[in-house]
Formats: C-alpha cells, structure tokens, sequence
C-alpha cells in the first residue's frame, strides 16, 4: 500500500484524488481539488465567478479604465447623449457625465458594500448562532428571540428606518443592511450546531478537557462555515439591490457619488425619452446580481452536496 | 372520474381568470370626471392650510382659491387692485387711516355671515398668532397690543385700517391682497379654538384656532377645501355660498406627484387634466402631442442659495463673491431650465417696479479661487447643501457641486423633502439652502424686505426675512434704502432707489441668485379658460370649464 503511495507525484491528479492522504496538508488540498471540480463543472457557476472576478478587476483599476472623470460632467455640450456618441459609449446622464465612467467607478461602492455588510453581518450571526445552539436553555431562548425581532421586519423596511434615524449616507447604509442581514445567518449556523452538539467528536473533545468557548471556536465553527459561505453568497444580490434600493430612495449614496441605484434614481425622470440614464446601471446591477447568484448556486452544490438536490 | 373532474375544474378557473383580465382591461381608458379638474401638482411644501400661518408657494394656491380677502389684484392688469370681499375704500387724508366698505350679503362656507367682524378677527389673529407670514401685518405697526384698535369694525359693513406712517397707498393695498390678510370665519375658528397656556413666548389663552385649521377650513373663496392629505392631495368643492359668479367645476382636485415624467404620463393617459410640474424635457416631448396644450407665465418668483452667516467660512466676504463665480449660469440656463426659467442674478424679479436685469457674473473658477485665496481659503473647504427632493432644484445643485469643486470646495447635499428642508431653514440651522422666493405681494418692497431687512440677528428675532434666516447682519446703509423706498410717493425715484439698492446686494450679500422662474403648465385641450396667473397666489381654478 504505502508502496503505491509512494509512487504518487506530489500535487498530480491522482495524489489530489488518493484515498488515503499521508498528510492533514495532503488532505485538505485534496478536499479543495474535489470541491473544484465539482463547482467547475457547473458551467454557470463558471460564468458567475468570471462576473464577479471581472467586477473586482474593473473596481480596482477604476482609474485606469474610466474613460472620463465620474463625478464632473460638461452640462453645456454633453447632456444626455444617446449611447455609442463619440467618447461617451454608453451614453452622458442629465448632468452631462459619461455614464461608463459612473458604472466603472459605482463598482467600487457594490463591493465595498457587499464586502463590508458581509463582514459585519456573517461573523455576528455565525457567533450568536453558534453559542445559542450550543448552549441551548436560556441562552438559546434570549438569543433567538432577539434573532425573532430582527426577523420580523421586513428587510428593507428595517434598513429604511435605521437610515432614517441615522441620517442618510453610504456608511450608513452599510450598517443599515448589516444590521438587518445576520438574523438568517444565526438561524442557520444554530441549526447546524444542534445537528452535532450531541455528536461523538463532539463528547470525545469534551472528554479531552476543551472549554465550551474552545469546542464552540475550534469544532463548531468550522463546520457551520461552508453553509454560512453558500447562504452569504447567495444574499450578496439581495444585498446589493437593497443598496441600490436604498440609494434609489435618496438614503443611500449621496450625490455626486456615483452609486447604482441613486443614478437609477435619477434617470428616471428621462425613462420616456433618454431610456439609457436608467437602463445602464440597471443593467449593471443586474449582471451583477445575477453573477452573486450564479457563484452562490454553484457553492452550494460544490460545498453542500446534500442540499443540492433539492 | 376523478381526472375529468379535474379538468373541468382547470377550465373554469382558467375562464375564470380571463373574464378577469377582460373586466380589468377597459380601466385602461380612465379619464376625469367632466364636472372635476384634477392636477398633478408637488405639494409636498404645504405644512398647514391655515392663512394665517401659511407661507408656502403650493398653499397660497390652495388659499387663493377658497378664501376670499378684502382686496385682490386685478387678474386683467396686475398693477391694479380691485374689491374682493370689498366693495370700496376710502384713505383718510393724513395717509394713515383706510375705510373698507364691504359688499352686501356676504356668506362663508359654513353659512355664517361674513361681516367686518370677521375681517378685524382675521387680522387680530394673524397678528396674535404671529407665524411666518405675520410681519406682512405687523410693518405696518400692528402688535398684539394695539391690533384690536387698529383693526376694527365699526360698523357690520365697515372695517378700518390704521397704519403707522404715511405709507404709499398701493403698497398697503398691495399687501393686502397676500395670503395672510384672508378673512377667516370666526365664529368656526372660534369653536375650534384649543385652549392655551399663556406663556411668555405667546401671551394669549386661545390658539385662535390655528391647529385645527391646519387642516380645516373657514373661508368664503369659490372652493371649499373638503380634505388635505400632507402629500397625497388637496381636494377642493364649489363653494354655494360665494358671493361672486359661480366655479364652472364643480371639484377640483390636486393630486400629489412628484415626478415630472409621471405628471406627463398621467396628462397622456388622461388620468389628470392639468400637469403643473413638468421638466424641460418633458415640456418638450408634451407640447408635441395632439390633444395637449401648454400655457406659461413668467413668475415673480426667483430660485436662489443663500450661505448661513453663522458659518464661519461662508460669513466671509470673499467667499461669498467666490461663490457667485461658481455657478455656471450659461449652461444652466440652456440645459436644466430651458423653458422653465431664465438667468436672473438680481433680487427684483422682471415685471416688478425698478427690477434690475444685469447679469454680470459668469463661471470664472480662476477669479474665484483667487478670492478664496485671499480669504485664507486656499485648499477649499467642505460644506453642506440642505436640498428639496425636486427638480430643477435637484440638478441644480448637482452642477453647482461640479463647478465648487473645480475651485476645491466639497459640497455634501443633504436631500430632503419640502417641510424638512424648510424647517430646517427656518431654524437657522443649515449651511447652504437652496429654494425658491417668491414674492407676497406685487410690490418691490415685498423682496427687498425680505433681502435686506434683518433688524434682530439673533435666534430669537422676530420678522423672519430670508436674510433673517441666513443670519446675514445687514449693513445698515443698504436697509435704509429700502426703507426709505417705501415712502417715496415718485415712482421714477422710488425705482432708482431700488437699481441702486440692487446692485449693492448682487456684491455684498450672501445670496447667489441663479435665475427667475417661468411657470409651465401642460393640460388638456378639453379644458377652457385655464391660465396661469402672475403669482403663485393668482393661479386662479374658479374660471375653468370642460
């Protein structure tokens, strides 16, 4: 057997793919290679993550790629120009700025965000599903009720009224929606806890002396986290859109930001003339919607393969 | 069996569902009723329905159409004043002291009788009061002390007006025919009278009715208000008991809509007959189609911004000029308000007595930073811009951001609806507003009041002019000519006074004046006789048929 081994090339599909890894390193490179090819059949999934890594591209080399400067436009001789003018190639919005430029640079706003919402809202609910359903008794009865009253609300109506009391503003937003968004990841991650707290490895680290607090963040944890990652991933495009929700409604991005909903907000006033001010960045925001689902589609079923079916 | 049943059941819900979609299609043709006007209109200024403490543009519409005052201008010739409620009047000889004769039978709504009794009542509580519009009163001398004297009836049919210095009679009159003078049945107001605690701020046991008549009614106009909706709508009812010739309409209806494409298509579709607040270009796409027709009037209503003094950066002079080399008024001018208005960099709107039509600031950022230099404001600074949720507003202040910014300065825009923006205004708390001023009378003195009178600066002062609100210590020089202006019976002279007093403002306040508002009105050519008056108070509904 170990002969057999042996003759395994390091790294090689087949040392990948082995049985009977010789190292914990071995191992996780070999679960990492499978969850690979599973997620890299999905051919969506694919075309999900190219939309994505795009969008991380053109957010990072915004200033190299805009053709024209996002936020100053020149209302005397470049309103509203229809797309494919000269220069302007999707088109100039009501101020006379070059919508391209807008969307490359509002893309930078989507990720920070996507980014920072899943930041705030992931960890809190992993934390508090954990401990609930570890715990269990009172501490699971407090926790999920407050979890319970966050629920209640519907998501934009609660981020509408913590704008509100805050006062408009990108940063705000981003709190707004964090604040709102962790309520299902606690659920989930309470859910899967309870599915283990009673379970063999479990009483074997228990035996072993580990502290609640250590079982919970070494053991627990990890094994919450690829259902977090899916249900994160699926939630970006509902993110984003009520980013842009909030934006549309004048609480989020403030002018002359270029964020995606505030422009389709004021495009709307030419929807029946100048159809491009609004249709652009509803176009962006729904590829990118629809790249966030994609990508989290295929996680799910790469990552969460009992779940896949249904 | 059970799969024919089954069938059966899929074909009568799906028959079902289509008698739905047919009885639901034919809902698509909606038009107004033929006996009800219905505009689309931004009323999301309107705070209170009360005349008596009403200030806004959209509520002296509403007002002018369902209270009656003792005199109104003439809609044929604006220069003139003609009887509303008032049959006559005589001035006494020393200038001080007006007799109005009433007309005969007079009604409110309600059914009262409407008797000089009332029009004393209106007054006396306009001045107790002592909301934002009450200083067009209490210029002339009137306070809580002495109004029940000043204003009196002498007789059911005689109301007499005494003012405190020999004021030129068509400037009285003028203010009479604002808002604030509108006669208020006091017997409804009295009924709905809140009992108050006298204090020191407000002296007197009654609140005159004031908070009921936030959204109540006692007037005696053509129209009756059934209802106000704080943004969803205004509904007006042919009053029966007017005096004058009856409204032709019997509602009219001022549905709320804020979007100038939504007013356009709902005037498309028919839903509404008279769209008030189209932009440029949907002025444009309207006027192409059949079945619709425009009217425009210029206004005297002028769009400005105005930097809070209370703001160390923009108490500076220099910054104050800079900022009037920021704007870059050409293009405004030829994209953001073509149609709708025209530059105008003076405080007298055009049309008005002694109105000065020089514009000579342009974009020049060179100039302006260079003044910002010399105000020790070399790399800009940051500041913010309290701006209502509507166009032109909106887009005028976006481009101002643009063009501040090539000279360093940041401007953060805090957008909110009317009432916020307002009150924020009103309470001295923003650091640039930008709105709209449009006169209360038909009188030069009604603006350069408001621009250049600040007799108290501090927070507690009580006639609350926009150079009031901005904090701005007027010197003393430029509100003496104004003054002054106000006594001088010589029209030609009375003008001068006010070029000059003009062009000392252009330079030295805190006021950037971007331009002089044309009102747009797209309706249906169903409608006759619908035109826009002069002013927002003259914006007349009674003469409208279909």
């Amino acid at each position: 057997m170990s002969v057999i081994e042996a003759t395994l090339k390091p790294y090689s599909r087949e040392w990948l793919l082995s049985e009977q890894p010789t190292s914990r390193h071995q191992a996780r490179l070999g679960r990492a290679y499978v969850i690979w090819r599973r997620f890299s059949a999905n051919r969506l999934a694919l075309a999900g993550l190219g939309i994505i890594i795009l969008l991380i591209l053109v957010a990072i080399f915004a200033d190299v790629l805009a053709p024209h400067n996002p936020v100053q436009g020149d209302l005397r001789n470049s309103r509203l120009l229809p797309p494919g003018s000269a220069g302007y190639l999707l088109g100039t919005d009501d101020q006379g700025r070059d919508i391209l430029s807008r969307l490359i640079h509002g893309s930078r706003l989507t990720l920070f965000v996507v980014v920072l919402v899943a930041i705030i809202a992931a960890p809190v609910g992993l934390i508090i599903g954990t401990v609930s359903g570890y715990a269990g008794g009172w501490v699971d009865a407090i926790l999920m009720r407050i979890t319970d009253i966050f629920l209640a609300f519907p998501k934009l109506v609660l981020a509408l009224a913590l704008v509100a009391a805050l006062g408009p503003g990108i940063e705000n937003a981003v709190l707004a929606i964090a604040v709102t968004s962790w309520p299902p990841y606690a659920r989930i991650a309470r859910a899967e806890t309870m599915t283990f707290r009673n379970s063999e490895f479990i009483s074997a680290v228990k035996l072993m002396g580990a502290s609640p607090f250590r079982i919970v963040l070494r053991h627990v944890m990890p094994l919450c986290l690829s259902s977090l990652i899916v249900r994160v991933t699926l939630d970006m495009a509902g993110i984003i859109l009520t980013a842009a929700g909030l934006g549309f409604l004048g609480l989020g991005a403030q002018p002359p930001l270029p964020e995606w909903g505030a422009m389709i907000a004021s495009g709307r006033r030419f929807i029946l003339d100048q159809w491009w001010v609004a249709a652009m960045p509803g176009a962006a925001i729904l590829i990118v919607s629809l790249g966030f689902n994609l990508l989290g589609d295929g996680l799910r079923d790469a990552l969460d393969p009992k779940e896949a079916g249904q | 069996m059970l799969h024919s049943l089954r069938t059966s059941v899929r074909v009568l819900s799906t028959s079902a569902a289509l008698s739905l979609l047919l009885a639901a299609a034919p809902q698509a043709f909606a038009a107004t009723p033929a006996d009800t006007l219905v505009e689309g209109f931004a009323i999301d200024d309107i705070i209170t329905i009360d005349p008596g403490e009403a200030f806004e543009l959209s509520t002296a519409e509403v007002t002018a159409n369902t209270y009656s005052k003792l005199v109104m201008l003439d809609p044929a010739d604006t220069s003139k004043v003609i009887g509303d409620l008032a049959a006559s009047w005589t001035v006494s000889d020393d200038g001080m002291t007006y007799t109005f004769k009433l007309k005969p039978d007079l009604k409110f709504a309600s059914g009262n009788p409407l008797t000089a009794e009332d029009v004393a009542f209106s007054f006396e509580r306009a001045v107790k009061l002592d909301k934002s519009p009450a200083f067009l009163l209490t210029q002339f001398g009137l306070t809580g002390d002495n109004v029940a004297e000043k204003a009196k009836a002498t007789a059911p049919d005689t109301f007499t007006f005494t003012v405190d210095k020999a004021y030129a009679p068509s400037f009285v009159l003028n203010v009479l025919t604002a808002t604030v003078a509108s006669v208020v049945d006091k017997k409804v107001a009295t009924e709905h009278a809140k009992a108050m605690t006298p204090s020191a701020d407000y002296k007197y046991d009654s609140d005159f009715g004031n908070e009921w008549m936030k959204t109540g009614f006692a007037g005696s106009g053509p129209y009756k208000v059934l209802a106000w909706r704080a943004n969803e709508a205004v509904i007006m009812e042919a009053n029966p008991n007017y005096y004058g010739e009856k409204p032709k309409l019997k509602r009219v209806i001022y549905r709320h809509m804020k979007e100038s494409s939504g007013q356009r298509l709902a005037l498309e579709n028919g839903d509404i007959d008279v769209a008030r607040n189209l932009e440029p270009n949907d002025v444009d796409a309207v006027s192409k189609k059949e079945g619709i027709s425009l009217t425009s009037a210029p206004k005297g209503t002028i769009y400005y911004f105005s930097l809070n003094q209370k703001n160390a950066n923009l108490a500076k002079p220099e910054v104050a000029e800079a900022f009037k080399y920021l704007v870059d008024y050409d293009a405004i001018g030829a994209t953001l308000i073509k149609g709708i208005g025209e530059i105008h960099q003076t405080f007298l709107p055009k049309g008005q007595l002694g109105a000065l039509n020089d514009n000579p600031y342009k974009l020049d950022v060179a100039k302006a930073k260079e003044l910002l230099a010399k105000a020790g404001l070399k790399d800009g600074f940051t500041v913010t811009m309290d701006v209502r949720n509507t166009q032109p507003v909106t887009g005028i202040a976006e481009s101002v951001q643009q063009t501040l910014a090539q000279a360093g300065i940041k401007l953060e825009i805090i957008p909110g609806d009317g009432k916020q923006t307002l009150t924020k205004y009103r309470a001295r708390t923003h650091d640039i507003y930008i709105g709209q001023w449009g006169s209360d009378y038909f009188d030069p003195n009604s603006n350069a009041e408001t621009f250049t009178v600040n007799a108290d600066n501090s927070d507690e002062g009580k006639n609350k002019t926009l150079a009031w609100r901005n904090a701005w210590d007027v010197p003393k020089d430029l509100s003496d000519a104004g003054k002054g202006a106000l006594l001088e019976k010589d029209a030609a002279k009375r003008a001068a006074t006010y070029e000059d007093l003009q062009k000392k403002v252009l330079a030295q306040s805190p006021f950037v004046i971007v331009f002089q508002q044309t009102e747009v009105a797209g309706y249906s050519s169903k409608l006759k006789d619908f035109k826009l008056g002069p002013s927002f108070d003259t914006n007349f509904v009674y003469p409208v048929s279909k």
